[in-house]
């Protein structure tokens, strides 16, 4: 079933080269996924989005931008960033692949896998700040917490106040539980290490 | 999850976007008000869990009805009643009341009891999330015995497993990829918590699954989502580490 889906792919793409004239992935194919595009721009030459999988024999990585997957060759000298070998990174990681046009076929230039999410120093919250907002309340502190944990653990236990916004409901939620006021302090929390 | 949600509010353009990084961990440890929900409360109380439920107020007023399976304990005589309390501190404590309950959980949290929580919205918000009230007079003696959470697999089986392998079992590895990617035990299989509802067909049918994250947390929810999926599993309710060469160490919670 995989591979006539993948051969019909690939037929398909010989045919556009051949009526287009154009490499197979010019103009429809997406070089980033809808995930990606909350903090990344498109690029021509990177394609973001997460790894489908790599065949170290055909040396090859597949890596879905949305529903369409890329299928990039790559050689022993390719630049891996944020993992060692190219075998150890798992599947479904996101991952952003630079690449350059050979034969009309894409060559992986150089891999970087995404790192954990970071916090500047300005934008963290610290337990004596937090204190203080909260003993004055959401109204006259003018603020929002959110715990971004899923709704279960939110039951169990909460700061006083908070609103349930889990993580993985992020986009269903934002137009009831987000303020209109842009300007508005938002203050996330999550439970660290699970 | 917190500074991910971050990054999203302000790709919506929220310009005052600030992350309370130390998280829930750090203010339990630090002894604030925590807040916990009736839907909670009923979970407990379905899933037949230990826990104490304290309602703190008059005994005259308990008398007119209160939360199937509380004890009574007066706010004013709370302080007096430390020996009344469990002696396991591990052991999760919601108080209740009508009126503002920051005082007594103050107190029950200064001896100790890292689990405590104040209901929210009192009596009240339980009747109106439909939950039972018992009649008659409750209970003034707390009665305290712990027992495992549903699914829970002991320290000692687990380790049996991971290190000698068992034909009909597999373990399931819940941690993000990248956090699997330091290190996995070996002959684990790492699907992340949240991708595990959409990747249920790469677990075999035949095999009971034995599920780890680092602290039990994940572990249980994905317990839950196997279980609502008739699908044979336990998890490890404890903290494991594992380095690069698959080596673990466990530690009770």
């Amino acid at each position: 079933m995989k591979k006539s889906k993948t051969l019909k792919l690939v037929i398909m793409a010989a045919l556009a080269i051949l009526i287009t004239g154009q490499t197979a992935f010019s103009a429809e194919k997406p070089t980033i996924a809808p995930q990606c595009k909350q903090c990344h721009q498109p690029a021509k030459d990177v394609i973001r989005g997460t790894l489908v999988g790599i065949s170290e024999n055909f040396k090859t990585v597949q890596v879905a931008t949305g529903k369409l997957v890329w299928v990039i060759n790559y050689s022993d000298d390719l630049k891996l960033s944020g993992a060692e070998k190219i075998s150890g990174i798992p599947k479904e990681k996101e991952v952003a692949v630079a690449f350059v046009e050979k034969d009309k076929v894409p060559y992986a230039v150089s891999l970087s896998v995404k790192p954990p999410a970071t916090v500047p120093p300005e934008k963290i919250v610290s337990t004596d700040e937090l204190l203080k907002l909260i003993a004055s309340g959401p109204e006259k502190g003018g603020y929002v917490l959110l715990d971004s944990r899923p709704a279960p653990r939110y039951m169990e236990g909460h700061l006083p106040q908070a609103v349930s916004m889990p993580f993985d409901k992020f986009d269903s939620l934002k137009d009831t539980l987000l303020p209109a006021d842009k300007e508005k302090l938002l203050i996330f929390y999550c439970g660290g290490v699970t | 999850m917190s500074p991910e949600s971050a990054r999203r509010a302000e790709s919506l353009g929220y310009k005052n976007v600030k992350v309370f990084h130390d998280g829930l961990p750090a203010w339990k440890k630090g002894g604030h008000i925590i807040v916990s929900e009736a839907a909670s409360l009923k979970d407990l109380i379905e899933k037949d869990m230990s826990f104490v439920l304290i309602d703190l107020r008059d005994a005259k007023d308990a008398g007119n009805g209160f939360i199937q399976g509380a004890v009574s304990v007066p706010m004013k005589e709370l302080s007096a009643s430390k020996d009344k309390f469990p002696a396991d501190l591990s052991a999760p404590i919601v108080l209740y009341s009508d009126k503002n309950a920051e005082e007594a959980f103050k107190q029950v949290r200064s001896w100790g009891f890292k689990e405590t929580s104040i209901l929210n919205g009192g009596i009240d918000s339980w009747k109106k999330s439909g939950g039972k009230i018992s009649a008659g007079k409750p209970g003034t003696n707390i009665v305290y015995v712990f027992k495992p959470r549903p699914g829970e697999i002991s320290i000692e089986e687990f380790k049996t497993i991971a290190e000698k392998g068992a034909p009909d079992k597999l373990i399931l590895d819940v941690r993000e990829s990248d956090e699997a990617m330091h290190g996995i035990i070996t002959g684990a299989v790492n699907i992340p918590a949240d991708k595990l509802g959409e990747r249920l067909g790469e677990l075999p049918k035949d095999k009971e699954i034995i599920i780890h994250c680092v602290t039990g947390i994940r572990a249980e929810g994905a317990y839950d989502t196997l279980k609502a999926k008739g699908v044979k599993a336990r998890f490890l309710n404890a903290v494991i580490q594992i380095d690069k060469d698959g080596k673990y160490e466990i530690t009770k919670k």
